[in-house]
């Protein structure tokens, strides 16, 4: 009983906040187990970093409850709560040293001085930083406060450890190798990470459990693998990326194979197992770009009754190393793009302006749930900027 | 591609310059011309020639021959100074602290604070030598002239701190919170070692504020006079250069106070620095 209330399974109950009349979360239930690397991807402005803060303790919820390990914590001190937060911007306490900085919890803890000195040097030696001990948080690169930062949360022995787009003052080279060493250190304590980001790649590098929010909102909790081949909704399939979102209306259904007419006349079949769609309905499927093949188009030709082909121009070519990503124009379409791997694509290089053919085989097709209202709800691009 | 650097200067140059060296001769010239008056011999005049080179005059004023309680007023005026230097430092990052959170008339309660800026010195002192006289209380510099300085001192403090910790990050204090600290040790342990620099110029200005204070603290300082106040009536009363050495003898002071403030910082500054290097040594080849 009392090993269990220690653990760092965290439960959102019906969790909702509002600044006035903007609501920020909205309801939010979700469990975290124990041990998990979970992150909360989506836009700016999608409640993700308030969720974080509130389940710290910086924040108050409006409704709802939070339990850390089975009992609520809310209105408790976050000391109380057993978790620890790593900022955004680190907040490294710049007129203390690396060593006083990682000592300072203790030091509020009221330990003296050799006895937290001595605690700091060994966590910093297990970020590989205790040859920095007597630097000032300054005179360190981003990648080494950030590991400071790291080993100050981290020496109190927290159960859950949250953190605020961590990699996202890092540049490019530092974020890939730091998101490793997350993963690694995670994995080394044991406890719950919480990960705030909007990179859609950097959560599904590092996470068990995925939780993709749009307004408030969770569109889909699962694990990474499920989320990018499964996406439940038109908005999650967007936001992941990978995929091209494609719609249309029900035509015919026979057995489980449902007949859909796209709005250009292109006609989709994908498999409805069991579930039988109303005639004229709209649905939406989405297709993995790299499960879509490509071939020079012939004018004139009759193949757009063909089901899961469809005819457009070649608009860009992106050479991505091991793979070519080609940006179809297809009428009708946003947005459609065939990732072809770079033997297949070398041996017959397309140009821009080239009249295409996509097709894709029905296996491959992922349905989604969604009404004609979310599929049009776009997911907002943003830049690094939170 | 004719580089500036090396061209003839334009004729602009010139008459800048010319025009910044009048500037710097209007601001300086006269004090210079008082501090070496000061020297004047035993039996030079207010003005030039100089007669002689001696230390007569200030001698003359520790003596007070002829001139007033110089001593004195320097003293208390010191005193002063000190005292309004701390209050103004302790109200004012307390208020800048409390002005954070946007409480319930807070726009009227800074409106209020700042008016007293555009008050008429005279009157501010007027007002509080006539009302302490109502009340029956003496006026003192250190009762009636302290609250007529700091009416002046304490809406600059105000204004320091707010651009102080307006630069300050609140996820340093969200940290300390994180990471254990009471409210009391968040305040001391971070916020206050972190705007310490800002502190330390809130409370400079203080003191040089009250130093030289004179509208605000003529009608207010009662039966005793501060500096100021002294050497405003030894200009009409003392016709000997003991005046001119007034003016040399609280200038130094006037250097040895800031000499102090910015010997402080770069003592802090070496502390960091020492530790740098050391710290530097340590890592060697990093």
């Amino acid at each position: 009983m009392n090993a269990e209330r220690k653990t760092g399974e965290i439960e959102l109950v019906n969790l909702t906040k509002r600044y006035g009349e903007t609501v920020a979360v909205a309801g939010v239930n979700l469990t975290i187990p124990h041990g998990s690397y979970c992150c909360l991807l989506g836009p700016s402005g999608c409640g993700k970093t308030t969720i974080l803060r509130m389940i710290a303790g910086h924040e108050t919820p409006t409704s709802g409850d939070i339990r850390i390990g089975g009992s609520s914590v809310v209105g408790q001190p976050p000391v109380r709560r057993g978790t620890a937060m790593m900022f955004q911007s680190y907040a490294l306490f710049p007129h203390l040293s690396v060593l006083d900085n990682v000592a300072f919890p203790l030091k509020m803890r009221g330990l003296d001085r050799d006895r937290r000195h001595a605690a700091a040097r060994e966590i910093l030696s297990k970020v590989g930083l205790e040859r920095f001990a007597e630097r000032l948080p300054a005179q360190l690169s981003g990648g080494q406060q950030q590991r400071v930062a790291l080993a100050r949360s981290l020496i109190t022995n927290p159960r859950v450890l949250l953190l605020d787009e961590p990699l996202s003052a890092l540049d490019e080279y530092l974020r890939l190798r730091m998101r490793g060493e997350l993963r690694r250190i995670q994995r080394e304590f044991g406890i719950t990470f919480i990960h705030v980001t909007h990179t859609q790649l950097e959560a599904i590098a590092v996470a068990d459990m995925l939780v993709v929010m749009d307004q408030g909102r969770i569109e889909q909790a699962s694990g990474p693998r499920e989320i990018f081949d499964q996406p439940r909704s038109p908005y999650v399939a967007r936001f992941i990326g990978g995929q091209n979102v494609l719609g249309g209306i029900v035509e015919s259904v026979a057995d489980d194979i449902t007949l859909l007419k796209g709005d250009q006349g292109a006609r989709f079949a994908i498999r409805t197992n069991g579930s039988r769609p109303a005639l004229g309905s709209r649905l939406y499927f989405a297709i993995r770009r790299d499960r879509v093949s490509l071939s020079r188009a012939v004018e004139n030709e009759t193949s757009s009754t063909i089901p899961n082909f469809v005819r457009g121009t070649v608009h860009a070519i992106e050479y991505q190393g091991s793979y070519v990503k080609v940006t179809v124009d297809v009428p009708g379409l946003e947005e459609f793009v065939a990732n072809v791997s770079d033997g297949a694509y070398f041996v017959d290089p397309l140009e821009i302006g080239q009249p295409v053919l996509a097709n894709w085989k029905m296996e491959d097709v992922h349905r989604l749930e969604g009404d004609e209202q979310a599929s049009t709800a776009q997911p907002r691009l943003e830049t690094a900027l939170s | 591609m004719a580089s500036l650097r090396h061209g003839p200067r334009p004729w602009t140059f010139y008459a800048l310059a010319t025009f910044f060296a009048l500037f710097v001769l209007f601001l300086y010239g006269p004090m210079i011309v008082i501090y070496v008056l000061s020297f004047q011999g035993p039996n030079g005049g207010m003005t030039f020639p100089i007669n002689g080179f001696s230390l007569h005059w200030f001698k003359a004023l520790i003596e007070q021959e002829r001139t007033g309680d110089i001593a004195g007023a320097f003293r208390r005026s010191l005193v002063l100074a000190c005292i309004v230097g701390a209050l103004t430092v302790l109200l004012s990052v307390m208020a800048g602290l409390g002005f954070r959170r946007r409480f319930r008339g807070a726009s009227f309660v800074f409106y209020m604070a700042i008016a007293s800026l555009i008050m008429p010195g005279l009157f501010v002192s007027l007002g509080i030598g006539i009302g302490f006289q109502m009340l029956g209380i003496a006026p003192a510099w250190y009762t009636s002239a302290l609250g007529a300085q700091l009416t002046w001192t304490l809406p600059y403090g105000l204004l320091i701190m707010f651009a102080v910790l307006g630069r300050f990050n609140r996820a340093y204090e969200e940290a300390a919170t994180d990471l254990g600290a009471s409210n009391w040790q968040r305040l001391t342990q971070v916020t206050l070692p972190i705007v310490l620099p800002g502190i330390i110029g809130v409370a400079l200005f203080g003191f040089t504020l009250s130093y030289d204070e004179f509208p605000r603290t003529l009608l207010a300082a009662g039966s005793t006079n501060t500096l100021p106040l002294e050497i405003w009536a030894m200009t009409t009363n003392v016709t000997s250069p003991a005046l001119y050495a007034v003016g040399t003898v609280t200038t130094i002071v006037s250097f040895i106070v800031i000499a102090a403030a910015l010997t402080a910082i770069a003592l802090i500054e070496r502390r960091r620095l020492r530790r740098i290097s050391a710290a530097e040594r340590t890592i060697g080849e990093d």
